[in-house]
């Protein structure tokens, strides 16, 4: 009974807020002490859908730059992580994935800016992937570094000596057995990137209005209704990315 | 035929394989008896182009493979594991090295069906790794080598992970079909017994050198393979 309990009240912390941001985002005006909001309206939505709201847009970028990266991410990840493991000896590699969280994204974003100054990637939609790209890959390498082990070099040498080439290596024994982990890690640096805010602001320089930074904006200029439409649609790709994929990313094993 | 000349190989400062020569005729099996680091696996993985040897040359019907990469060098390692694709069904385990052979569907599908039939796995056709037993798994993996008539197969103690019952019946299997199939294979083991089940011919391998007998007598003769000590032994303690 404590447990339905508990989890019944986890349940609610996680639903109570999204409720709430859906509220905000059919209300207008909403002043204390009304409890309730009057009159609702869609207007916020139709504002959405017709593009005035400019939210669009920002949610077309973001959808661009996050599915962009995390499949750059994902797929330069799995072989650059293949690559270490096999044909490295030095501990360095690997450790230097750990670079970028090491330090946090603003201080990196400080750091990056003067380069992408240089070569004219500030404020470019391509500008904010390659930035974005230099915190998912390397976390993408850490995340597959562990799944090379003896048993996946194994299957490559016995795929190898039946017969295949290289990419038959990688359709038939490798990318199979790995289905699962690139899923996550898609759905990982997919996060990563959807929710980045300090280092696409410092990257993108206002020009890049991923939805992410609108959100912030509307918040700082408080208008709770508009930072709401923009919160709920925030959520909803995550959301079904993972009621998509929840059977690989709830999996408890990868190895076979 | 498979003819090894003069094969060398070190790792850093350790020299595993000596100049290691040997020649083994085609369509028989030889086993290799050798302990743990006495360069065994080392040589397999040589012949199969998954290791490159310092020195020395292979041959197979009088031609160099040393140059060839693994997969056209017609010769198919078999790991402890059984190593099964986890996403596919004993069948198509079975006929996976037939894609890259470009055979005609129902060629594949009569080759498979005959296969299955041999292994004595009918019935677990459409069945998933994760469904089969130890030696199931390990039968489909012999299989999967068998079916694609490989110029040699080399086998890196492939019963050593079964139970007694399930190896024996394994290593039983193991000779019919190599003998009905005509495969020339190596087979390196550390088990006294299972080397004499399974070979035509014998090597016994100390320190990265081998020694072939050219029959069972002499294997069992020669007091560094340790059979006659084994044997006293078993009579002893009757």
């Amino acid at each position: 009974m404590k447990k339905r309990v508990a989890l019944g009240l986890l349940f609610l912390s996680f639903v109570i807020p999204f409720g709430v941001l859906i509220y905000l985002s059919v209300s207008t005006e909403w002043y204390y002490p009304d409890l309730v909001s009057h009159p609702f309206t869609l207007s916020n939505w139709s504002s959405f859908f017709d593009g005035r709201s400019g939210l669009l847009e920002s949610a077309s970028i973001s959808l661009f730059i996050s599915l962009t990266v995390s499949t750059l991410a994902t797929l330069c990840g799995f072989f650059i992580s293949r690559g270490i493991a096999y044909y490295t000896t030095s501990r360095w590699w690997l450790v230097s994935a750990y670079f970028p969280y090491v330090i946090a994204p603003v201080v990196l974003a400080v750091m990056l800016n003067y380069y992408f100054l240089q070569i004219g990637l500030s404020g470019t939609v391509f500008g904010v992937m390659t930035a974005q790209l230099l915190i998912t890959m390397p976390y993408a390498v850490i995340l597959f570094y562990g799944y090379w082990n003896r048993n996946i070099r194994n299957l490559e040498n016995l795929v190898a000596t039946l017969g295949g080439s290289f990419t038959d290596r990688v359709k038939h024994a490798i990318l199979p057995s790995a289905k699962g982990l690139l899923v996550v890690c898609f759905f990982q640096c997919f996060l990563i990137s959807w929710f980045e805010y300090g280092l696409t602001q410092f990257i993108g320089i206002g020009k890049v209005e991923t939805l992410t930074i609108m959100v912030y904006r509307y918040v700082a200029e408080s208008n709770p209704y508009l930072a709401a439409l923009a919160g709920t649609v925030l959520i909803i790709p995550p959301v079904l990315l993972l009621l998509v994929n929840r059977k690989f990313i709830f999996r408890k094993e990868w190895s076979f | 035929m498979i003819e090894i000349q003069k094969l060398r190989k070190s790792f850093d400062s350790e020299q595993v394989l000596k100049d290691l020569g040997f020649s083994h005729p085609g369509q028989k099996t030889l086993s290799i008896l050798g302990e743990s680091g006495s360069g065994k696996s080392t040589l397999l993985k040589i012949i199969a182009g998954l290791e490159e040897a310092d020195a020395g040359d292979v041959l197979v019907d009088g031609q160099s493979i040393t140059h060839l990469k693994p997969k056209d060098r017609g010769a198919v390692y078999l790991y402890q594991e059984p190593l099964l694709f986890p996403h596919l069904t004993v069948e198509e385990n079975i006929s996976f090295g037939l894609k890259f052979r470009n055979r005609a569907a129902d060629t594949v599908q009569q080759d498979t069906q005959r296969m299955i039939q041999q292994l004595r796995l009918t019935g677990q056709e459409t069945k998933y790794p994760h469904q089969l037993s130890g030696g199931q798994k390990q039968r489909v993996a012999f299989g999967r080598a068998f079916i694609i008539h490989p110029k040699i197969l080399l086998l890196d103690e492939p019963f050593a992970s079964l139970d007694p019952g399930t190896r024996k019946e394994i290593q039983l299997l193991f000779k019919e079909i190599a003998e009905k199939e005509k495969i020339t294979s190596l087979f390196v083991t550390h088990d006294l017994k299972e080397a004499l089940m399974t070979g035509d011919r014998f090597g016994m391998m100390v320190h990265g050198r081998l020694t072939v007998y050219e029959n069972r007598d002499d294997f069992i003769e020669d007091s560094k393979t340790g059979i006659k000590q084994e044997i006293e032994f078993w009579k002893n303690l009757s």
